[in-house]
């Protein structure tokens, strides 16, 4: 069995990468806040590299947690 | 030469609108003539934050988008982080409006504006 060729969102949906953008940055973080690998989400190395700075700009401004609560 | 820019401000979740808009008013003469009048203003409202800033749970958003010298923002920001009413401030060269680069080889068109 072929495993399915993962393509990267951005790409696909030619979707620029807001940092605003709350539930796009939860969809590429894990239950531990920490960035998905491109391996994990397919995302392509341009966009993995913006979206590691949205993520972390997301952050800053508390949209998402550096550390989800029930770790804390 | 004037660059778009994009600045988040986060407020403290006690002050009233009219206080805000009053702050965002000022701030915004910073950075743009008259008052600054062309200055967008996006407010999204009081929000909770991901974890706590100052022991304080909820805050303000305020989004500001305009054109700007580099140089004016040495000020807005010294101001904003005086400001002990600002939680938190981003300012980033605006994400929209320069393009992404181009693509090296285009490919095919895949919505054809028929």
């Amino acid at each position: 069995m072929m495993p399915r060729r993962k393509t990267c969102h951005f790409c696909e949906n030619k979707v620029a990468i807001d940092y605003k953008d709350e539930h796009m940055l939860d969809r590429f973080t894990n239950d531990r806040g920490k960035i998905l690998p491109r391996r994990v989400s397919g995302t392509c190395a341009r966009h993995q590299r913006q979206l590691s700075q949205a993520v972390k700009r997301g952050r800053f401004l508390a949209l998402i947690p550096y550390i989800p609560d029930h770790q804390r | 030469m004037p660059r778009p820019y994009e600045t988040v401000i986060i407020f403290d979740s006690t002050l009233e609108d009219s206080q805000v808009q009053e702050k965002i008013q000022r701030l915004s003469s910073l950075v743009a003539p008259n008052g600054g009048d062309s200055v967008k203003v996006d407010v999204w409202g009081k929000r909770k934050l991901a974890y706590p800033i100052d022991k304080k749970e909820l805050g303000i958003y305020a989004i500001l988008r305009y054109e700007t010298e580099p140089s004016a923002l040495t000020e807005f920001e010294r101001v904003m982080r005086l400001d002990e009413q600002v939680l938190r401030q981003l300012t980033v060269v605006d994400p929209i409006v320069p393009a992404p680069p181009a693509v090296r080889a285009p490919r095919p068109a895949e919505e054809s504006e028929s």
